[in-house]
């Protein structure tokens, strides 16, 4: 096929958008439905992927979560998994003295809320953490100002606290808040850092917790039952590549401990970001094929419509197209005008389709606290697959017209 | 293309195939009909449309093909105009056989060898004259700029000089005839086919029409009229008479 031919067809086929506007805009609209969906869905997948990809990172290097409970994602433990032993700190203890693969451990107990005062203010949602001071670098999240709990604070079970930037806003505003007074659930505590922020995960702020030495922690809220209190350990590997060494060390060295019998399954849950990235990968695997099912739909019924527009098409100009045909027209020449016309109706709702998905997803950006992005290629897929569509319901109506006998064709009123 | 055929000159029935046959037809000849059968079937029933039509016909001729409805015209008109092929019988044009020609090959004719122009114009009502005109040339390769310029050409020799950049609706009937002439000739064919040129027309432009045929004529034309009407066939040189799918007569009147 020439580049006249291209030409002519392109031509035919504003002409024709021109001549039915409204016809046309309905069917583009339909289409554009489609690539929305298709583009708008794509962004929230990936969105999700980038964020929990970006936050997994930002969690540490390749920490390894150790708890008594199963690794899950977001479903709450079973009664087995709630009556089993809890970890101790002498557990974690063990870990960090016997295990060669770790560089670092980081027991942690954790309240869920705690209510914080200073003078009039109050705030009621930080969540509370019992740390040691190898957390700054087994998470590699560090103090901004002031100081991290020592190991003399761990040996007083001194009341000093570091906060959260969250807090600092919501106590302090207006003014330095290391070495002020405050009370935790109560109880006197002196303020010796802040850290520094740590930015969104899903829409929740990381800079809403205060942390105090764990034994601190277990001198105040030694009976809190779970899921209010929990104790676990995070464990930095040497580097990336020992994290399942390490993974390996830390089951045997707790299976003894905790003596699981030879063949019995752990009675614990290890983790690593990895692991928890296959699970989170299971999960956005699922909602993406939904996604995508709803995509598929929403692009057939736009592609049906374009099907649609083009057999009436072909019909309104059985006449034009045997005089094309009478002129000299081949078969080749008739069907590409059409399928270039059925193209050029998807390729402008296709276009305006990824401009419709973008600011979707700007806005959803934004305005919600779910997470979008397009990628680059999501564009280039917007317009592959409406072009396609258009490739595709089109080639039936565009052979029909190919296809027509130019006498009868001719005779057609 | 006409200084290297010598036209006879023939003073009589044609029927008779000349004796200077090559492969069952006159290679001197422009169209070469032998024995051309055309055959419908409707339902059960065979219909013939052509039972055995020979003819032949020289450069340069002007000729009338008339005959009432019925009569098979028409179907002998698709058959010379290549939009159809004989169910039975040779036809050369222009020294090619293209009875045997796929659709293809039959529309590489059509857009070559044969200009039509239609009782109803059929005109491109969205594209101007200047466009409709070129829409042979679009599909015969013809580069764009070569094209304007052949456009041009072919409207200036019908005198719409300054109607070129006008739609359809914005001409007269016998203006719109005289784009479809323009785009009939504008690839210079071997014949131009005019299917009731004048069906659609008032009686004064009617003779504007025919008065142009007549100058394409003199200007070495090879023009092919079918018509039922008969003061339009006494335009031409020649006149076939169809009648139940035969050749009644075939006459020279001039």
């Amino acid at each position: 096929m020439r580049f006249e031919d291209v030409k002519e067809s392109a031509l035919m086929a504003f002409d024709t958008l021109r001549t039915n506007k409204l016809r046309s805009a309905l069917t583009i609209l339909g289409v554009s439905v489609g690539v929305v969906t298709v583009i708008f869905m794509v962004s929230i997948i990936q969105g999700l992927n980038k964020a929990f990809a970006d936050q997994i990172e930002s969690l540490g290097s390749n920490t390894i979560f150790v708890s008594k409970f199963e690794p899950s994602f977001g479903r709450p433990p079973g009664p087995e998994e709630i009556h089993r032993k809890d970890l101790t700190m002498e557990d974690a203890e063990a870990l960090r003295t016997e295990a060669p693969s770790i560089a670092g451990v980081s027991p942690i107990q954790r309240l869920l809320s705690a209510t914080m005062r200073y003078q009039d203010k109050q705030t009621d949602t930080p969540i509370l953490f019992g740390v040691t001071p190898y957390y700054e670098f087994v998470h590699s999240q560090y103090v901004g100002s002031g100081r991290f709990i020592s190991e003399i604070d761990m040996q007083d079970r001194s009341n000093v606290v570091i906060i959260g930037v969250d807090v600092k806003q919501a106590l302090f505003p207006h003014e330095d808040a290391v070495d002020k007074e405050v009370r935790i659930e109560g109880s006197p505590f002196r303020v010796i850092g802040v850290m520094e922020p740590l930015g969104n995960f899903f829409g929740q702020s990381r800079d809403n917790s205060i942390f105090i030495p764990i034994t601190t922690y277990e001198k105040y809220y030694p009976d809190r039952p779970f899921p209010e209190s929990v104790f676990f350990v995070i464990v930095r590997p040497v580097s990336r590549a020992y994290v399942k060494s390490a993974m390996d060390e830390i089951a045997d060295i707790l299976r003894r401990r905790r003596r699981v019998p030879a063949g019995a399954p752990n009675n614990f849950g290890i983790s690593s970001q990895d692991s928890l990235l296959d699970v989170y990968n299971q999960l956005t695997g699922a909602t993406a094929l939904v996604l995508t099912s709803i995509s598929f739909v929403a692009l057939m019924i736009g592609g049906i419509g374009v099907m649609n527009i083009m057999l009436v098409s072909v019909t309104e100009r059985t006449k034009e197209i045997g005089v094309r045909k009478a002129v000299g027209a081949t078969r080749l020449n008739i069907l590409s005008q059409f399928l270039i016309e059925a193209v050029v109706l998807t390729a402008i709702g296709g276009l305006a389709g990824l401009a419709v998905g973008e600011i979707a997803s700007l806005l959803m950006n934004r305005y919600s606290p779910l997470p979008a992005y397009v990628p680059l290629w999501a564009i280039g897929l917007g317009v592959g697959i409406s072009a396609a569509v258009g490739i595709i319901f089109g080639l039936w109506p565009a052979w029909k017209a190919a296809r027509l006998n130019p006498i009868d064709a001719l005779r057609w009123e | 293309m006409s200084d290297a055929t010598v036209t006879l000159s023939p003073t009589e029935n044609v029927i008779n195939a000349p004796a200077t046959e090559v492969d069952g037809h006159d290679p001197s000849m422009l169209i070469s009909m032998r024995d051309i059968w055309k055959t419908y079937q409707m339902g059960t029933e065979k219909v013939h449309a052509l039972h055995g039509v020979s003819f032949d016909i020289p450069r340069g001729e002007y000729i009338a093909i008339i005959g009432p409805s019925g009569s098979g015209k028409s179907t002998l008109m698709n058959l010379i105009g290549c939009l159809d092929t004989p169910t039975q019988g040779q036809y050369w044009l222009n020294g090619k056989n293209v009875s045997e020609m796929d659709d293809d090959e039959l529309a590489r004719i059509r857009n070559q060898e044969v200009g039509f122009v239609f009782q109803t114009f059929n005109l491109l009502a969205r594209a101007t004259a200047l466009h409709n005109v070129e829409l042979p040339l679009i599909y015969g390769g013809v580069s764009a700029s070569q094209r304007h310029e052949m456009a041009k050409q072919a409207l200036t020799a019908v005198d719409l000089t300054d109607r070129m950049s006008h739609k359809p609706n914005e001409l007269s009937g016998g203006q719109r005839q005289r784009v479809a002439i323009a785009r009939a000739l504008v690839n210079h064919p071997s014949i131009l086919l005019a299917d009731e040129p004048t069906g659609a027309l008032d009686s004064h432009t009617s003779a504007e029409i025919m008065d142009l045929f007549e100058r394409l004529h003199s200007e070495g034309n090879t023009i092919i009229v079918v018509t039922h009407e008969h003061d339009i066939a006494e335009r031409a040189h020649r006149v076939i008479s169809i009648r139940d799918g035969m050749i009644e007569k075939d006459e020279r009147i001039r």
